[in-house]
């Protein structure tokens, strides 16, 4: 399949508007990826995760990964290797630009006692297993920071299956394997506890 | 910040040992137990004196204590005291420009915010003062070292000894401290309530308001020396430390979180990722600008998580590098950077030296507590 009929189907059957109406500082380039993750990144359930606001070094990092094998997944492999160089910077600094929900932020230390042991993960971490809070490096309440992703309000089946991928190996090319050594500590309780904590906050 | 107690070393045997808790007899358990309820060591004392002895006190280092999960700070005063403690060690930030210049916070060098063994932890620091510090030639007591950190290492001002921040922060670590000690020796009860005046002073002298049990099992001598205080010192290198090869370590193992420009990186008001030199780190008089003490730092907890483990020699080069950087002066500059270095800077770093025909570092260092309006 080859990648502008992808979102030329998608829009046909409804699923996302058509190239009409896009986003008009869109590059075209990014006009294929609006099929999966939406005109302005913001994610369409089953089709793609939510790219908006993730930094553009980040976004162009993952591209990268799954055109070498280091991320694996169907859609996006296909994709990814139509896209380099110049018009990938376009699409990754577009996307990086557009703007997501906003989320109330809590920040480590405010609260101290926790009802729900995934917050708890989230803020405090697990030190007995050399495991941080997820906050500490995703930044208060997950909204990312520098190059390192934003996954509050992500897709909870999205983030579930990336950290499952960590364990399985089927997710690499993170900086010195930092996230695949926080994953592969995780156990799947505490995965999908997490994944639908950071998906939900509002 | 020399350390007045003895240095901590991770010996093989230690967790073993850790695993083991002494045990009291229960009568003494009963015992202690009463003497919580009205927490007076005199009282503790006269239920003491018709107790078995405890068992005979450890060779050198007392091993590694656990401190209590928050859940178990106690409600009521004492406990929202220790509460307040956790939140400004965590996030110091609510202290900034009132005793705090930069961007950090305590618990960025001191992990699990002030809990983690060998990443100079509260509890074991807290057992370690009144004490002689080499730093201001004077005896310390808990309040005034953690002063010390405020001014050196968050680049601001000590809160006042007397006041809420300090007492707080005393209540957090002794609570820590002393909970860890009471699970050690199986002493049931929650962490006896004492006095603002005996908090900040720091649990290493004669008079400090123990239990009994616990007084004889850790006698004031033993006190400095709970396994896992401080950060491990490491070896000397094999190659002398250098700052060029520690630039490679750098950009392969911390670029991604602290920055190209070692600034880290910050999000929704809180440098997450904390920087690591220039005028909103910590300064030049910090412990951490030294470099073995940097490099034991990082050897121990960087990258965070340790997904990976640097060696030795990663860590004294990479330490090198990042404390090679221009960096706020160090507070006790009278306006001679080549005085202070002779009155102060006998250790291993770079203060009042040029690499590679540069600046002398600290001659253009930055502001000391610069207010955030200024
Ligand atoms: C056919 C659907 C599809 C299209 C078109 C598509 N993607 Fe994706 N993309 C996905 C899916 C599905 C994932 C999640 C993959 C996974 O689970 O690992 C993904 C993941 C990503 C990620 C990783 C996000 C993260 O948080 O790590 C990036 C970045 C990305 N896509 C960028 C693009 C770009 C840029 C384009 C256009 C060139 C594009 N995608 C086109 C389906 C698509
Ligand atoms: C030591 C720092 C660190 C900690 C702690 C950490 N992460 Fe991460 N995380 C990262 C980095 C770095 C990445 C980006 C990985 C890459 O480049 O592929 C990441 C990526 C992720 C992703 C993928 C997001 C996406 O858009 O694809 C998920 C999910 C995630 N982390 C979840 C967690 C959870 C849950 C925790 C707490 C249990 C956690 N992280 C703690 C550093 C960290
Ligand atoms: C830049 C890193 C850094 C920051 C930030 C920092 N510290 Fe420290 N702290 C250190 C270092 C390094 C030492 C140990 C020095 C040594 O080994 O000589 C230390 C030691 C201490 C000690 C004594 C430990 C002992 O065992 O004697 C206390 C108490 C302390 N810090 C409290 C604090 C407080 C409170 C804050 C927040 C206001 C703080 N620190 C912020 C690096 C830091
Ligand atoms: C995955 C992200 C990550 C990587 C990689 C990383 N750090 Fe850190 N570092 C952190 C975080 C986050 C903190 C604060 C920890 C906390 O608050 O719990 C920190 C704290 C520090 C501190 C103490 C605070 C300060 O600003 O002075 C130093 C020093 C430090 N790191 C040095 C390094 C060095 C050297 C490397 C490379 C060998 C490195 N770090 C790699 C995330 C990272």
């Amino acid at each position: 399949m080859k990648p502008a009929p992808v979102a030329l189907y998608l829009c046909l059957f409804g699923t996302v508007p058509c190239s009409n109406s896009f986003s008009s500082d869109m590059p075209p380039a990014a006009e294929v990826c609006a099929g999966c993750h939406g005109v302005y990144g913001q994610g369409l359930e089953k089709l793609g995760p939510r790219i908006a606001g993730l930094s553009a070094t980040y976004i162009s990092e993952q591209v990268r990964h799954f055109q070498v094998g280091e991320r694996r997944n169907v859609s996006m492999h296909t994709l990814a290797m139509e896209i380099e160089g110049e018009p990938l910077a376009q699409v990754a600094n577009y996307f990086a630009a557009q703007s997501v929900r906003p989320v109330t932020i809590l920040r480590r230390g405010e609260k101290i006692l926790f009802t729900d042991p995934a917050e708890r993960l989230a803020y405090q971490g697990d030190w007995p297993r050399l495991l941080p809070a997820c906050v500490s490096c995703h930044g208060p309440s997950g909204t990312g920071v520098g190059d390192i992703p934003r996954l509050a309000g992500q897709q909870a089946d999205y983030l579930r299956n990336q950290l499952r991928d960590w364990q399985q190996g089927r997710r690499k090319g993170d900086r010195d394997g930092v996230m695949a050594n926080i994953a592969g500590k995780l156990n799947d309780d505490e995965i999908r506890a997490l994944s639908r904590y950071f998906a939900e906050l509002e | 910040m020399t350390k007045s107690g003895p240095c901590p070393a991770i010996s093989p045997n230690l967790n073993e040992k850790a695993a083991v808790k002494r045990k009291l007899p229960a009568a003494l358990i009963t015992a202690f137990n009463a003497a919580a309820i009205t927490a007076t060591p005199l009282a503790a004392q006269e239920i003491l004196d018709r107790q078995e002895p405890l068992p005979p006190p450890i060779e050198e280092m007392h091993p590694v204590i656990v401190p209590r999960p928050l859940e178990r700070i106690p409600t009521g005063e004492f406990g929202d005291k220790v509460r307040l403690g956790y939140r400004l060690f965590v996030n110091s930030q609510l202290l900034r420009d009132r005793y705090v210049g930069n961007d950090l916070s305590c618990v960025n060098c001191h992990m699990d915010a002030g809990r983690r063994a060998n990443s100079a932890p509260l509890w074991a620091a807290y057992f370690a003062y009144p004490a002689y510090r080499k730093k201001n030639d004077k005896v310390n007591s808990f309040a005034e070292r953690l002063q010390g950190c405020f001014t050196y290492s968050t680049n601001g001002e000590g809160p006042p000894v007397g006041g809420a921040e300090a007492i707080a922060l005393s209540a957090y670590a002794y609570w820590l401290g002393m909970g860890g000690l009471m699970d050690f020796y199986e002493l049931d009860g929650s962490v006896p309530a004492i006095s603002d005046e005996e908090l900040v002073k720091g649990g290493r002298r004669e008079d400090f308001p123990m239990p009994v049990a616990l007084k004889k099992a850790l006698p004031v001598d033993k006190r400095a020396a709970l396994a896992g205080r401080g950060y491990p010192p490491l070896q000397n290198p094999p190659e002398a430390y250098s700052p060029e090869r520690g630039q490679q370590v750098y950009v392969e193992h911390c670029l991604l979180c602290h920055g190209a420009d070692g600034q880290g990186f910050a999000s929704a008001g809180v440098h997450t990722l904390p920087p690591l030199w220039g005028p909103q780190s910590y300064n030049w008089g910090a412990g951490m600008h030294r470099i073995n003490t940097a490099a034991s730092f990082i050897y121990e907890n960087m990258p965070l998580g340790k997904s990976i483990q640097l060696t030795q020699q990663q860590a004294w080069d990479v330490a090198a590098y990042i404390n090679s950087r221009e960096r706020p002066q160090d507070p006790r500059f009278l306006g001679d950077v080549e005085k202070l270095r002779k009155k102060y800077h006998h250790h291993q770093c770079y203060y009042g030296q040029s690499l590679d025909g540069g600046e002398i570092l600290g001659s253009e260092a930055f502001a000391d507590f610069p207010r955030r309006g200024d």
